[in-house]
C-alpha cells in the first residue's frame, strides 16, 4: 500500500547550522576505499566478491515553531545523521538484492540502520562505515546463497533483465546554504495567527506552525561518483479540527511548501490561510454527507495530481515491472495507447518551480549517484517509458535517476515531480459546463468538483485488489438544475486505474501543484504532482471512515470571550 | 577536558522556573466545570484528578565523543484521570487492549495563557470521561459471573494540601549536559573498543495534583541519570558488553564529571580484559554476587515479591498483566533471620527518597520481611486482599496506573562476614562440590540494557529470570579472579534467594530506574523511570546454573581506531 500524505513530522532541538567540520565526503572516499582493500584481501580466495559499494550520509536538521490556542506551544528541533551503506555481492547479473520469491514474511534479512555523531572528528564515521560495511557484505554474502538456490527451485523468470546496470559516475558538489531564520519572530506570528481559532467556537482543536527542514547529502560509490548537495524545505502549515453531529471528525489542513524563507507567504497571505481554514473547517460541520454514489465529477488540478500520482504514478515504478508479485498494469503496454490522445506525463526531477510554486520533488542526483533526467512517460497517450533506478527492466537498461529512499531503506525507483500536460484545454467555466452537460446526459441530477484533497493511497500487487483511494477535503456538489454549488463531506473517490483512465473527457488549463511526501518501500520521500484540472465522466465514492464520539459535552473554555473578537 | 571543567562549574545553574501559579488556576477552572460532564444513561465522574509535571528537560546522546541525538525542552505534559463509579467499583484498574481509556495524556503550552491551557485541560478531560465510561461497562461485563467480588477500586483518603515552596534541584543546563555525553562516551571508547555511547538525561520541575476530592499539592520533582555502555567484538564474533549508570534526584548528587569519566575509563578497561578471557565453560555452583550485583539480584528477584498491588483486570488477561507475579503475605523468600523494609522518608538524600508519592501519599516505613518470611507489602491507594491501606508508595509513569513500588529498600542479613571470610566461605563451597573456584559476579545487566524482547519492547513483562552478568570472575584458592566472560543464567526465580547461604558488606546504597510495568519504565529518554534506592549485602547463593552466551560471525574487515 502506497501513500501520498501530508504528514509534518514534529521534533525537538533549537535551530543550528551545521558546525564547522572536516570534510566528510573525504573520510567516506578513505573509507571507501579502505573498505575495498580490506574485502578483497579477505575474499581473495572466494568466488563472491563485493563488486559495488556505496555510502550514502544525510544530516537531517528539523526545527517546528507551533502555536496553539494564542500561545507558544513550543520550538521543538531534531538532528541526525543517517548512514547508509550498499553492498552488492555476485555479479551485475545476479547478485544478492535478487528477489527471492515467495520469501516467508519472517525470512527476509533486516537492513541495518545507522546513525553517527553529527560533530566533532571524522574518525569515528570512518570507523563506522567500516564497520556497516563488514555488516552488510556477510549479510550480503549469505544472501546469494540463498538467492541462488531460490533461482534453482523457481521457474523461469518472465523479466531475465539483470540485477544492476550501469552508471556513469557522476560529480556534483552543490552544498546549500543554511536557511537562516528568526524563531523568535515566528514564535511570535505562529501564536498570533493560533489565536485567530478562537474566534470560530465550533473548532476544537487547531495549531499554526513552522517546520523548517534542512538536509545536507554526501554519497560517494566505488565507481567514483562523489556527491555533496542538500536539500532546503520550510513549510507552513495550520490546521483545525472540529467534530460534526454524528460524529464525524473533520479536520482541514493547509499549508505552503517552499525551498526558501524568501518564498514564505505574507503576513496577510498567512491569515487568510489561517481564516480559509478556519471557515471551510466551520462549514464542513454543517455539510450533508454525500451517500456512495457514481457519476460524472471534475478534478481540480491537486486532487488530479494526486489521483495521477495514485493511480499511474505507482505503477510506473520500475522495480513493479520485474517483481512478480506486482500487479503490473502497465508493464506490457509499451507503445500502447493508456489515456486519452491529449494527455501527456512527464516526471522531471531537475524542474525547481512550477505555476508559481517551488517542486517538493526536485533533487539533481538520485540516491545511486545518477543524474535525475526529465522523462516522458506518457507522450499523447503512448506509454514510451518507467521511472528507473540502476535495476534495470527487460527493455530498459539504463537508471533515469529516479532510485530514491528515506536514509535507512534500500533504494527503489520512485516519482519526483510528477506532471500532468494536457492540450486542447478548456478553461475552467467551460470544464464546469461541461460538467453539468454530462450529468444531464446521464440523467443524474448533480455531479461532483473534487477541489482539494489531503491524500490518498492505492494497492498494486497481485494478492489485493488493483484499487486506489484519494482523500478529498472539500467536495461541491454541482447541481444539474443551476442550484448554486453545495459542500459536501464524508466521501472518498475510489477506483481502479484502466476503468478510470477510459473515463477522462476533458483537461482545464488552470495547472495546481500538490506538494507532500510519499511512502512506499524506500520510506517517505519528497514529492510534487501536477495537473490541469479533469473532467471524468465517471467516478465512484464511498463513504469515509469516522469518528463516533460525541463532540465535546462542555462548551470550549472561555469561548464567548474569544468569539467576541470575531 | 575543557567541557568536563565546565560541568563543574556549571552544576548548580538551576533552570527551574517557580510553580506556575496561572497552571493551577487554569487547573482549578476547568475541574470546576466537570459536574456538567453528562452522557445519556451513564453515570457522571466521582473523581477527577490532574497531574501536570512541568519543568525543563535536557537530554543528550553521543558516540565517540560525538553527539548523535540531543533533546532540549519543556517538558510540560498534563495526565488527567476521569473516574465514574464510585470507591469501590469505578473505571480504573481495567486496561481494554487497544480500547477506551480514563487516562488522557495532553502536552500543555509552555506559556501561561489561560484559555490555551484550559483548551487543553477540557480536550482532556472529555476524552477522559467518555473513555472512563466505557471502561466502567466492559468492567462490568467481565466482572458477571464471579464468585468474589475483588476489592475495592480506591482507598479514599483526606486531601493533601501542599503549597508550592521554592524550586528545588540543581539542573546540570544544555550544555553541560551535552558536554559531559560527549566526555563519557569518548572516554569509553579507546583500544579495541568497537562502539561506546553515553546518554545524560537531567529533568527537574514541578510535580503538580489538582483534583476534586480537593488535593492541591505541589512538590519539587526530577532527576539527573547517566548511563554509558561499550561493546567489543571479539575475532570469533562474540559480543561482549560493560556499562556504568548513575541515577541521582539531581545533578549536585552527582559524583563529579573526573570521577565519572575514571569510573568509564575502568570500566572501558575491564571491558577490554573481559574480552580477552577465554571462552566461557558451562556454570552448575555456588555464586558469589558482588557490588552493584547484589543490588541488582535483589531489584530484580526480590521488588516483584513486595508488591501488594493486584493486577490490572481486562478483557483478556492473556494480553494485559495476565502473568505478573503476585506477593503474597507469610511466603518465605529469604532465610531464617533476614530482614527487609522499605523506607522512603529517610532523608539521605538518596534518589528514591520521597515526602508525597503520586497520589497525594506521605509514605512511611514498611517492614516487608521478618525473618526471612514476608509480612506487610507495599501499597498504593488500590487495595487489595491482604493489605487495604496505602503505605505511600503509589507511583507510577504516564498514563500507567498508580501501582506501589518500591522506594529505599533495605536488606539486612542476621550476619555478615567481612569480605575475605566471605570470599573464603564460597570457596569452601565451591571445593566441598569439587569444583576448582567459585563465580564471582559483580556487575549484572541491567534491564533497561538487556537486548531481549520481554525488556526491550516496553517493559510490561514481568523479568523472566536474572540478567546476564557484566562483569564476572572466577576466584580460585590463591585468591585470583580471571576474567570470565558471555554467561547467562538458567532457570533463575525468586527462590534462588532462599538458597543465600552467606552474606557480606554490601555495595552502599545504590540508586536505579524503575518503575511499574508498562511504557516507559526503563527509557530515559524524556521523563521515562522512576528513581529507587537499595540497600543490601553481597550474598553467597549456594547453587546457581550458567551457560555460555556465545556466537556471531567474525568480521572480515577488521577496523582499527585512527586518529581521535
Amino acid at each position: 500500500m502506497f501513500w501520498l500524505a501530508l504528514v509534518a513530522i514534529g521534533s525537538r532541538g533549537a535551530l543550528a547550522a551545521p558546525e564547522a567540520q572536516g570534510d566528510v565526503l573525504a573520510t567516506m572516499r578513505t573509507a571507501l576505499e579502505e573498505a575495498e582493500q580490506k574485502l578483497e584481501a579477505a575474499t581473495a580466495r572466494e568466488a563472491d566478491d563485493a563488486y559495488a559499494l556505496s555510502y550514502e550520509v544525510v544530516d537531517h536538521r528539523e526545527t517546528t515553531i507551533q502555536g496553539s490556542h494564542g500561545a507558544a506551544a513550543g520550538t521543538v528541533g531534531s538532528r541526525r545523521r543517517s548512514v547508509d551503506v550498499d553492498v552488492r555481492v555476485g555479479s551485475p547479473e545476479l547478485d544478492s538484492t535478487h528477489k527471492i520469491r515467495d520469501e516467508s514474511m519472517f525470512g527476509g534479512d533486516e537492513r541495518a540502520r545507522w546513525i553517527v555523531g553529527f560533530e566533532g572528528p571524522l574518525d569515528p564515521l570512518r570507523r563506522l562505515l567500516l564497520r556497516a560495511t563488514d555488516d552488510a557484505f556477510r549479510q550480503a554474502r549469505s544472501r546469494l546463497l540463498k538467492v541462488r538456490s531460490n533461482a534453482a527451485v523457481k521457474v523461469a523468470r518472465e523479466d531475465g533483465s539483470a540485477d544492476y546496470g550501469p552508471a556513469p559516475a557522476v560529480t556534483h558538489i552543490a552544498p546549500p546554504a543554511p536557511v537562516m531564520v528568526d524563531s523568535a519572530a515566528w514564535k511570535a506570528t505562529t501564536r498570533e495567527l493560533s489565536a485567530i481559532y478562537l474566534q470560530w467556537p465550533e473548532i476544537i482543536d487547531s495549531a499554526v506552525q513552522l517546520v523548517v527542514t534542512e538536509d545536507d547529502r554526501w554519497l560517494v560509490n566505488n565507481e567514483g561518483t562523489q556527491v555533496a548537495d542538500g536539500r532546503r524545505h520550510l513549510r507552513f502549515a495550520t490546521w483545525a479540527t472540529a467534530v460534526a453531529d454524528d460524529g464525524m471528525e473533520l479536520s482541514v489542513y493547509d499549508y505552503v511548501d517552499v525551498a526558501s524563507p524568501d518564498h514564505l507567504p505574507s503576513p496577510a497571505a498567512m491569515e487568510a490561510i489561517v481564516r480559509g481554514v478556519a471557515e471551510r473547517t466551520a462549514a464542513l460541520r454543517k455539510a450533508p454527507v454525500v451517500d456512495p454514489w457514481t457519476g460524472p465529477a471534475i478534478l481540480r488540478g491537486r486532487a488530479a495530481g494526486v489521483f495521477f500520482h495514485e493511480i499511474f504514478g505507482h505503477r510506473i515504478e520500475g522495480h513493479r515491472q520485474k517483481d512478480e508479485d506486482e500487479g503490473q498494469t502497465f508493464t506490457k503496454r509499451v507503445g500502447q495507447p493508456i489515456l486519452p490522445a491529449f494527455l501527456s506525463v512527464v516526471d522531471d526531477p531537475t524542474l525547481t518551480r512550477l505555476a508559481g510554486e517551488d517542486l517538493n520533488g526536485h533533487y539533481a542526483v538520485d540516491g545511486e549517484g545518477v543524474a535525475a533526467e526529465r522523462v516522458s512517460l506518457v507522450d499523447h497517450g503512448i506509454l514510451r517509458n518507467f521511472l528507473l533506478s540502476r535495476t534495470p527492466i527487460e527493455g530498459f537498461p539504463r537508471s533515469n535517476g529516479h532510485g530514491r529512499r528515506q536514509p535507512g531503506n534500500a533504494i527503489v525507483p520512485r516519482q519526483g515531480n510528477l506532471m500532468v500536460q494536457a492540450e486542447g484545454v478548456v478553461s475552467f467555466a467551460e470544464l464546469r459546463k461541461r460538467l453539468v452537460a454530462e450529468a444531464v446526459r446521464q440523467k443524474k441530477p448533480w455531479g461532483l468538483l473534487f477541489d482539494d484533497i489531503s491524500g490518498g493511497f492505492t494497492f498494486t500487487g497481485r494478492s489485493t485488489p488493483n484499487s486506489f483511494v484519494v482523500q478529498p477535503v472539500v467536495v461541491w456538489r454541482v447541481w444539474a438544475d443551476g442550484r448554486p454549488d453545495e459542500l459536501v463531506r464524508g466521501v472518498d473517490l475510489i477506483g481502479t486505474p484502466l476503468a478510470t483512465f477510459a473515463n477522462i473527457l476533458a483537461a482545464g488549463g488552470d495547472t495546481e501543484v500538490f506538494n507532500g511526501v510519499c511512502g512506499a518501500e524506500s520510506g517517505w520521500v519528497p514529492v510534487s504532482a501536477s495537473s490541469p484540472s479533469l473532467l471524468v465522466s465517471e467516478v465512484e465514492v464511498q463513504r469515509r471512515a469516522k469518528g463516533n464520539d460525541r463532540p465535546p459535552l462542555l462548551p470550549a473554555p472561555m469561548a464567548s470571550t474569544a468569539a467576541a473578537s470575531r | 577536558m575543557i567541557a568536563a571543567l565546565a560541568l563543574v562549574g556549571l552544576a548548580l545553574a538551576a533552570d527551574v522556573p517557580p510553580a506556575s501559579l496561572a497552571l493551577q488556576s487554569a487547573l482549578e477552572a476547568e475541574l470546576a466545570r466537570v459536574s456538567g460532564l453528562r452522557l445519556p444513561d451513564a453515570p457522571t465522574p466521582w473523581l477527577v484528578s490532574y497531574d501536570v509535571l512541568d519543568g525543563p528537560l535536557h537530554y543528550a546522546a553521543a558516540e565517540d565523543g560525538a553527539l548523535y541525538g540531543t533533546n532540549h525542552t519543556v517538558h510540560r505534559m498534563l495526565r488527567a484521570q476521569v473516574r465514574v463509579g464510585d470507591a469501590v467499583v469505578d473505571s480504573s484498574n481495567f486496561s481494554s487492549f487497544g480500547g477506551p481509556d480514563g487516562v488522557q495524556l495532553r502536552a500543555l503550552p509552555e506559556e501561561d495563557l489561560a484559555v490555551a491551557l484550559r483548551r487543553e485541560i477540557w480536550l482532556s478531560t472529555d476524552a477522559a470521561y467518555k473513555g472512563a465510561v466505557e471502561l466502567l461497562s466492559q468492567k462490568q461485563a467481565v466482572r458477571r459471573g464471579l464468585k468474589e467480588a475483588p476489592p475495592p477500586d480506591y482507598e479514599v483518603l483526606p486531601p493533601t494540601v501542599v503549597a508550592p515552596g521554592a524550586p528545588v534541584g540543581s539542573a546540570l543546563g544544555s550544555a553541560a549536559v551535552d558536554a559531559l555525553a560527549r566526555d563519557l562516551s569518548s572516554a569509553a571508547s579507546v583500544g579495541v573498543i568497537e562502539a561506546a555511547q553515553a546518554e545524560v538525561r537531567d529533568w527537574h520541575g514541578w510535580h503538580l495534583t489538582v483534583a476534586s476530592d480537593g488535593t492541591r499539592a505541589w512538590r519539587p520533582a526530577g532527576n539527573v541519570v547517566v548511563r554509558v555502555q561499550a561493546s567489543v567484538r571479539r575475532a570469533d564474533g562474540t559480543e561482549v558488553r560493560n556499562a556504568r549508570w548513575w541515577v541521582e534526584r539531581d545533578a549536585s548528587a552527582l559524583p563529579t564529571s573526573e570521577a565519572m569519566l575514571a569510573e568509564t575509563r575502568a570500566m572501558a578497561a575491564r571491558l577490554v580484559e573481559i574480552a580477552a578471557a577465554p571462552d566461557p565453560e558451562p556454570w552448575l555452583g555456588p555464586v558469589l554476587f558482588e557490588g552493584p550485583a547484589a543490588t541488582e539480584l535483589f531489584s530484580q528477584l526480590l521488588a516483584p515479591e513486595l508488591v501488594g498491588t493486584r493486577p490490572e483486570e481486562s478483557d483478556d488477561s492473556m494480553l494485559i498483566g495476565g502473568g505478573t507475579p503476585r506477593a503474597r503475605l507469610g511466603r518465605r523468600l529469604l532465610p531464617e533471620g533476614w530482614r527487609v523494609w522499605d523506607d522512603p522518608t529517610s532523608r539521605s538524600g538518596a534518589a528514591g527518597e520521597y515526602t508525597l508519592d503520586h497520589e497525594g501519599v506521605a509514605p512511611h516505613r514498611v517492614d516487608l520481611v521478618v525473618g526471612g518470611v514476608v509480612k506487610d507489602l507495599l501499597m498504593s491507594r488500590i487495595p487489595g486482599k491482604e493489605r487495604v491501606h496505602s503505605t505511600g508508595h503509589g507511583r507510577g509513569l504516564g498514563d500507567g496506573r498508580r501501582a506501589a513500588i518500591v522506594g529505599y529498600t533495605h536488606v539486612a542479613a542476621p550476619k555478615l562476614l567481612p569480605a575475605r571470610a566471605l570470599r573464603r566461605r564460597a570457596l569452601d563451597l565451591a571445593n566441598a562440590a569439587g569444583l576448582p573456584g567459585v563465580l564471582v559476579v559483580t556487575r549484572l545487566t541491567p534491564p533497561a540494557m538487556v537486548e531481549g524482547l520481554e525488556f526491550a519492547m516496553s517493559g510490561d513483562a514481568p523479568l523472566a529470570g536474572l540478567t546476564a552478568p557484566y562483569e564476572a570472575c572466577m576466584l580460585d584458592k590463591k585468591g585470583v579472579c580471571a576474567p570470565v566472560r558471555n554467561l547467562r543464567f538458567v532457570g533463575v526465580d525468586r527462590r534462588a534467594l532462599r538458597d543465600i547461604v552467606a552474606a557480606g558488606p554490601g555495595p552502599g546504597p545504590e540508586n536505579q530506574l524503575d518503575g511499574p510495568p508498562g511504557t516507559g519504565r526503563y527509557t530515559i529518554g524524556t521523563t521515562g523511570g522512576i528513581p529507587t534506592t537499595w540497600s543490601v549485602p553481597s550474598v553467597l547463593v549456594s547453587e546457581l546454573e550458567l551457560e555460555p552466551a556465545v556466537g556471531g560471525e567474525p568480521r572480515v574487515i577488521r577496523v582499527e581506531r585512527g586518529e581521535k
